[in-house]
Parts: C-alpha cells; sequence; structure tokens
C-alpha cells in the first residue's frame, strides 16, 4: 500500500488549492478526485465573483481571508495565468429599505479593512451605468471586486500542484476511511492508501466522508438555484451589479464575465435534482433582470443551468438520533474530529475567492501537524494554454507559423484554435465539457454548434494516441 | 499589406455563385475564403435528393462547382476571423497561417447557424446525447453514425422531418417529433415519411424537461393547450428548432456600400435557388 504523507480527498477548486498549498511543503500528496475531470462540482456553478469583503462579519475568519484574498488576486492569476477582471461593483439601492442595508454594509466594510469603498448617489451610479433602472436612490461602489472563470482558477491551481509533485488520481471515488495507528487508510474502488493526513474537501458530499470515519458533527442540506447567460454581444453593465430590493428575497446580481458574456443569478429555491434548472427559475431572472436593466434582450440568452447551495449546519445527538440544530455555521463551516483529519465541508460564498487562503491555512495546519519543512523548489507559476486570440497580430502571427494548429480555429464564436484544443486534452480534458472548460470552445452564442463534433473527433483521435 | 478586389466569405451555394458571377465582370484578383476542406457548405452534410433535379447535396456541389473559373483563388481551411472598417480583413488557416488582407469589396455568405439547445430555456439537467439536428445530420452522412435511439426531435420543420426519415430507414427508432405549432411544418414531400415510417407527431406541444444523470434517459413533453406533462423516455434528442443568419463578422458594418450578403446569412432560404440568385446578384455588383 502506498504511503503520502497528505491525501487531499476532492478536487474542486478548494481541494486543487489545497493540494498545491501542500506543495509549499516537503510533504507526499495525493489528490483524489472522484469524477473523470478536475472541478465538475460546485466549482463549475457559481457566480465567480471575487469579493471585496465587506459583506462578511468583522472580526470573522471569513472577512478577515476575503480581504487579504482580494488584495492578493492580481498576483494569483498572474502566477496562474489566468484571466482576472477587477471591475468593481455597485450594490444598487431603490429605496430606504435598501440604503439601510448598504449603510450597514459600508459601515461593516470599513471595519474590515476595505478601504475603497464608496457611498455614491443614484446619479452617480447612473452615470457608471447608463443602462440600469432609472429612480436609484444610493449605491456602494466597490472598486475591488472582481471575477474570475471559476473552474480555469481551479483547473490551474490543480496543474500547477502536479507541476510541484502532487500525484493527481481521477475516476477514483473515496468509499471508505479507517486508522492504522496514527495513519488513516483511504480506500477508493480499485486502491487503498495510508497517509498520516487527510483532507477533506470532499463538496457536497465531504460531511458524508467524514462520516466514514467519524460521527456526524456538520450536514449538508442542499439548495438548488438557478443561472442564465446572455451572449456577449448585449449591452452589458460594466460593473458586476447588485440589486438589494426594497421588498423582502434576493434581487439579482449581474455579472459581466471575464469572456464577455453576462451571467445573470442565482435564483433561490429548494434543491429539485443536482444540478438541473427550473424553468420557473429561468423566467423569474428574466423578469427581474428585465426591470432592472430594461435594455437588455432576454432572447439573446444562449445557457441556463443550474447549482447547488450547500446548506451546512450542525448536528446534535438527541434521543440516539443525530439531528440539525438549527444553527448557522457563521464562519466557513471547518472541522477537525481528530488530529490529522481537516474537513472543509460545504463551503459556500466566499469559497472561491478564498480558495487560496484556505487552501494555505489547511496545508500550514498540516505542515504543523506533521512538523514538515517548507519546499524551497515549490515554483507558484503555471503556464496557461496559448490563446492566440489574445495576442496582437505579430505575435499571434509568429505562433501559427511555429505551431499550425494554432492557425486553425475551430470554435469561431470563442476564437479558438485546434491547438488550444489538442493542448486541452493533452493536459487531462476527457470530454467536450473538459475541452469547453479549459479552451472556452463551445461557449459563444452557438453553443458548439460546428466546434462541438470537431472536439468530439480529436478526442477520439487522442484515445487512439493519434494526437 | 497584401489586397485583392473582391472577398467571398464562405464557399457554400451562394459563395460559389457570387464567385461564378463575380469572375465574369470583375477583371481584379477574386479570393474566397472558406473555412472547411472543401466548397459546398450546408450541403456537403444533405444526403436526401432534394436540390435542383433531385440530386443530393454533394451532387449538388458538383453541379456548381462544374467549370469553376480559375481566376478565382480558393482558399480552403481558411477562417476568416474579422472584418474591419478598414476594408481589411484577418485571416487564419492551416496553409495560410495568420493574414491581413485588404479589399475593396466583401461578399459574405456565411450561411446560417442552428438554434442551440441552451437559448431555450428547457429545463432539467444538462446530460450527454442532446445534439442539434445539423449535427446528427452530419453524424450521419459524413461519418455514418447513429444517435442512440430512441430519439426524440423537437421541432418538425424541413431540416427535423428529414431527419426522421432518414434515421427511420437508417434503423432508428424514432419516440417522437415534437411541435410547438398545431400543424407539422414542413413540406408535402418531406412529411411523407410520417406515415411511411408510423412517427408519432406531437402538436401543440413541446420539451420543458431533460431528465437524466451523465446520459440522457428522457424529456417532459408538455402540452401547450392543456398544460399537462408526460414523461417519454429517449436516449438523444435532437433541436431541430430553427436557423439564425450567421453575421457576426460584420455586426455594426452593416449598410456599408463595400458589403453585400447573399445566402442564409442574409435571410434564411428554404430552397437553393433563391440561395443561387441572391450569390449571382451579389458578383454581377463587383464590376470593375
Ligand atoms: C450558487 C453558488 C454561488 C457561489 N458564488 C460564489 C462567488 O460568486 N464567489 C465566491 O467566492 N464563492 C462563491 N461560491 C462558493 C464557491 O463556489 C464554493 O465555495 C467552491 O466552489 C467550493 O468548491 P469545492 O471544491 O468545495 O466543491 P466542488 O467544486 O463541488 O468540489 C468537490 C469535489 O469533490 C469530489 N468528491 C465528492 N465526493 C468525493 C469522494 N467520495 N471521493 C473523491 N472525490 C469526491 C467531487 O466530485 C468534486 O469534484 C458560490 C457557491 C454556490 C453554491
Ligand atoms: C439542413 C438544410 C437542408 C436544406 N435542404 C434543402 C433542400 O433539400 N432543397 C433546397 O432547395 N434547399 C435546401 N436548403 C436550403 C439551401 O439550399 C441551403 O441553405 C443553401 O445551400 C445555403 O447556402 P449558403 O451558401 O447560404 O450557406 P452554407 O451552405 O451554410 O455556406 C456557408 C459557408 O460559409 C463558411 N463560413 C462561415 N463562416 C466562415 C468564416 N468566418 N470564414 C470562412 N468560411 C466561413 C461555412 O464553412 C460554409 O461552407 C437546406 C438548408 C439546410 C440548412
Amino acid at each position: 500500500m502506498k504511503h503520502y504523507d497528505a491525501v487531499v480527498i476532492g478536487a474542486g477548486v478548494l481541494g486543487c488549492f489545497a493540494a498545491r498549498s501542500l506543495c509549499r511543503w516537503k510533504l507526499s500528496t495525493l489528490l483524489l478526485e472522484g469524477a473523470g475531470d478536475v472541478c465538475t462540482g460546485i466549482t463549475r456553478a457559481n457566480t465567480a465573483i471575487i469579493y471585496p469583503g465587506y459583506d462578511n462579519r468583522p472580526g470573522s475568519r471569513k472577512a478577515r481571508m476575503t480581504v487579504r484574498a482580494n488584495a492578493a488576486f492580481p498576483r494569483l492569476c498572474e502566477e496562474l495565468e489566468v484571466p482576472y477582471k477587477r471591475c468593481g461593483s455597485l450594490m444598487l439601492s431603490y429605496g430606504p429599505a435598501g440604503d439601510r442595508v448598504l449603510g450597514q454594509k459600508l459601515a461593516q466594510g470599513r471595519e474590515n479593512g476595505v478601504s475603497d469603498l464608496q457611498l455614491i448617489s443614484g446619479q452617480q451610479a447612473e452615470e457608471l451605468e447608463p443602462g440600469l433602472k432609472k429612480g436609484i436612490s444610493s449605491a456602494l461602489y466597490a472598486p475591488g471586486t472582481g471575477t474570475v472563470n471559476p473552474w480555469q482558477l481551479g483547473i490551474a491551481a490543480c496543474e500547477n500542484a502536479v507541476k510541484n509533485g502532487c500525484e493527481l488520481r481521477l475516476n477514483s471515488p473515496v468509499t471508505a476511511i479507517g486508522r492504522q495507528g496514527k495513519d488513516y487508510i483511504v480506500e477508493t474502488a480499485g486502491e487503498c492508501f495510508s497517509c498520516a493526513v487527510v483532507i477533506n474537501c470532499a463538496g457536497l458530499s465531504a460531511d458524508k466522508v467524514q462520516e466514514l470515519l467519524f460521527p456526524p458533527r456538520i450536514r449538508i442540506f442542499p439548495d438548488g438555484a438557478d443561472y442564465l447567460v446572455l451572449d456577449k454581444n448585449v449591452p452589458a453593465p460594466r460593473h458586476i451589479l447588485f440589486h438589494e430590493t426594497e421588498e423582502k428575497g434576493k434581487g439579482l446580481t449581474a455579472v459581466p464575465t471575464v469572456e464577455g458574456s453576462l451571467l445573470l443569478g442565482p435564483s433561490r429555491r429548494p434543491l429539485t435534482e443536482p444540478y438541473a434548472v427550473e424553468q420557473k427559475g429561468i423566467e423569474e431572472l428574466k423578469a427581474q433582470a428585465a426591470k432592472l436593466l430594461p435594455g437588455l434582450n432576454m432572447d439573446m440568452m444562449i445557457r441556463s443551468f443550474g447549482a447547488v447551495r450547500p446548506k451546512p449546519q450542525m448536528m446534535e445527538l438527541r434521543a440516539g438520533e443525530y439531528v440539525p440544530t438549527g444553527r448557522d455555521l457563521g464562519d466557513f463551516p471547518m472541522d477537525r474530529p481528530e488530529p490529522g483529519f481537516f474537513s472543509l465541508i460545504g463551503v459556500k460564498t466566499p469559497g472561491l475567492t478564498c480558495a487560496e487562503e484556505l487552501g494555505q491555512y489547511l496545508a500550514a495546519q498540516a505542515a504543523e501537524y506533521l512538523d514538515a519543512e517548507p519546499n524551497p523548489d515549490f515554483d507558484p507559476r503555471r503556464a496557461a494554454i496559448p490563446r492566440p486570440a489574445a495576442l496582437p497580430f505579430a505575435e499571434r502571427k509568429a505562433l501559427v507559423e511555429a505551431e499550425p494548429n494554432y492557425g486553425e480555429v475551430l470554435c469561431l464564436c470563442e476564437d479558438v484554435s485546434r491547438g488550444e484544443i489538442m493542448e486541452a486534452i493533452r493536459r487531462g480534458a476527457v470530454d467536450v465539457e473538459g475541452v469547453k472548460r479549459r479552451t472556452g470552445a463551445g461557449l459563444g452564442r452557438c453553443q458548439g454548434g460546428r466546434c462541438r463534433l470537431l472536439i468530439e473527433a480529436l478526442l477520439e483521435e487522442y484515445r487512439h494516441g493519434k494526437l | 499589406m497584401e489586397s485583392c478586389d473582391v472577398l467571398i466569405v464562405g464557399g457554400g451555394a451562394a459563395g460559389i455563385a457570387a464567385a461564378r458571377a463575380a469572375a465574369e465582370h470583375c477583371w481584379g484578383r477574386i479570393l474566397l475564403a472558406e473555412r472547411g476542406e472543401a466548397p459546398g457548405g450546408v450541403l456537403l452534410q444533405c444526403a436526401h435528393r432534394g436540390f435542383g433535379p433531385g440530386l443530393t447535396g454533394p451532387e449538388m456541389v458538383d453541379e456548381l462547382m462544374k467549370d469553376f473559373p480559375r481566376r478565382v483563388e480558393l482558399w480552403y481551411n481558411t477562417t476568416v476571423l474579422r472584418i474591419t472598417e478598414e476594408k481589411t480583413a484577418l485571416l487564419s488557416g492551416r496553409g495560410i497561417g495568420l493574414r491581413q488582407l485588404a479589399f475593396q469589396r466583401l461578399i459574405l455568405a456565411t450561411g446560417c447557424r442552428e438554434r442551440a439547445f441552451g437559448s431555450l430555456g428547457i429545463g432539467g439537467t444538462r446530460p450527454r446525447g442532446i445534439y442539434t439536428a445539423g449535427q446528427a445530420q452530419a453524424l450521419l452522412n459524413q461519418k455514418g453514425r447513429l444517435p442512440e435511439g430512441p430519439v426524440a426531435i423537437l421541432g418538425s420543420g424541413d431540416l427535423g422531418l428529414i431527419l426522421a426519415g432518414q434515421l427511420s430507414e437508417a434503423g432508428c427508432s424514432i419516440a417522437a417529433l415534437v411541435e410547438q405549432k398545431a400543424q407539422c411544418g414542413g413540406m408535402a414531400r418531406n412529411r411523407r415519411c410520417l406515415e411511411q415510417y408510423r412517427i408519432p407527431l406531437l402538436c401543440s406541444a413541446t420539451v420543458s424537461r431533460v431528465c437524466g444523470g451523465a446520459a440522457l434517459e428522457g424529456v417532459m413533453i408538455k402540452d401547450l393547450d392543456t398544460g399537462a406533462e408526460r414523461y417519454l423516455p429517449c436516449k438523444s434528442l435532437l433541436i431541430a428548432v430553427g436557423y439564425e443568419p450567421e453575421r457576426e463578422l460584420v455586426r455594426g458594418l452593416e449598410g456599408a456600400e463595400w458589403l453585400q450578403l447573399c445566402g442564409n446569412c442574409r435571410e434564411i432560404h428554404p430552397m437553393i435557388e433563391s440561395v443561387i440568385t441572391e450569390g449571382k446578384t451579389a458578383g454581377y455588383d463587383c464590376v470593375t
């Protein structure tokens, strides 16, 4: 049985960053993922916002980590060569109830150290975003809010971890965990590993993974959410928008994504099926968006998708049964049932923002427990798949001359070449979705109308060892 | 910068017709850029005998390419990526690399794209097994591959019907042809397959939900008159709900005096004859 210092369970954005951070120490690390590819869970379906940190309770770990993470994001995305857009956000109020909330957020943000927050007038907000419904009473402007492509961030972290020596096993759902002395024995469908540290980042299943060995402490009660995406040709706002409604319930969030499309959502509803989208949710979002941004043409919707929102709750034993206490966890739901076993159980917003912070935190805990030394050879840099479309003419021409595959554009909507797609497949994409996540091919208005068959053919060639 | 007099983008029926006409009237350099490896466009994926005097798509291409004027430079495997107001084009391709090209006149003949599943707002999961009708047609006619049956087809226009007929003939079972209108949309000659293969046609109905985990298991069919929903098991869902002109390249340039659009990128044509006429008119306009 192979032994590792640390085994990370789950290769979502949090597991990938935990694995990457572990590589900063002299530790042998294994990353286990149940699915056939990384970042196919919550990381694939969320709002993609890098928060500035005014939403969180002062003094909480969430607040501290978010403010730090936001400041570090440009550096992180440069290291990992992931596109990042620091577009700023406007939280919009249309009446007294909203104004009060904005006032509270401003005070909270200041206390948390978000120094560049500004409360601006409705008129100023309309100048910043001319497409908004008129009648804004005030707006909270946060220049530091940004957006990133969540799965590209996770995939980049994973590639970087592997480059620094972490082993990755896909199609390896953990089915049992046992103990052998101080070590843990982690069992997947076909294999067994022993390790001194387990880091459980199994997302929506993190409670079940912990309960493979320990009694329930935190359990996830999932909710559902819907999103829709509008074509990049709509007159999208330049800032991320949060609508603070006067009525009860959550207002719309609109995100001009790094790809240039406009993401609307999430709606709130009970869970139906994991990752299913509900027509009612789509209709609601369309109606909200039509109100807030009257110039948007909803016929420009190119895609909708469903998300799963984990709602972690503390459990307690009552009359021989584990029941939720109803107490909100407030901060990031972390647990350490016994030395050497660390769990993140159902991390919600701002988990994406804090992915690196949480990874560093877990790795530091593990390193302390194992008394590990820093790894002087750790290289934080990861090279992205070349992106001809982003290059100036002369550089793009040179790339195409050196490697003709980068000259053959297969996805016209997003300008993605055969070379990029081949590289994505070499880096681990196993299906059309995996290629889409790594290259953006098929994300555009025709949703893969032409390139999908070409990509399927390339995947087929690769499977036959011909690429 | 390299230059030409007439640049034609797209080598389908419209682009071919335009190039031929331009060659008769314009003495300058004429260039046709086609991203595929051969001329024909959508015709290449059509095995049915629906063109002109009962030809298949590929036969129609041979007809269109007969005695094609040598003067026209054919650049295959070449995608036009951008058109600018200053009358330049950015082209990219395996053989030609990346090039900028100045032109006097541009004829856009880029055809159409199918309306995608994602734009329909259908609820449910997103399993594998959902294709556009054009993709299914291309797989069948160019690769000999069938979608996994039973198959549900959304949309009973000509493409939906033609596909239903071809798939039935190839031995694939069609669970239903689902049409939101009260009646089937396609031409009479394409409707014949419904009786021939006893294909269930569900009118005033739509697909309201997709069901399945990794792979498609079925769809919910909603009766648009009563609102009632019922489950229809199927392994593939083919989307045949129409086309949209493909003219992103010239977004914002519409109306420029040097620009002409012809074929399906101008408006969707059900018949090839009018596509060819439009192509010719665009080509004849390039007098020098
Ligand atoms: C609706 C929504 C919107 C959000 N919006 C934002 C936002 O705008 N900004 C922000 O900062 N944060 C946001 N978040 C939070 C952020 O998206 C999450 O915190 C983060 O993506 C969680 O990542 P993860 O790695 O924990 O989960 P996942 O991505 O789900 O990864 C868990 C992985 O574990 C694997 N796994 C499960 N069980 C096993 C097993 N037994 N063995 C092996 N592998 C297993 C799964 O296959 C999966 O790949 C949002 C969250 C939600 C739900
Ligand atoms: C599925 C289908 C079935 C049909 N069946 C019949 C029938 O039975 N009988 C009939 O009379 N009519 C039929 N028609 C109608 C009509 O005949 C065809 O639509 C006609 O062939 C369209 O020609 P086109 O040149 O406008 O478009 P297309 O054939 O689509 O040609 C467009 C070309 O442009 C190329 N292109 C696009 N963008 C770029 C770019 N940026 N750079 C370079 N090249 C580019 C594409 O690769 C393509 O080759 C059918 C249409 C369809 C879609």
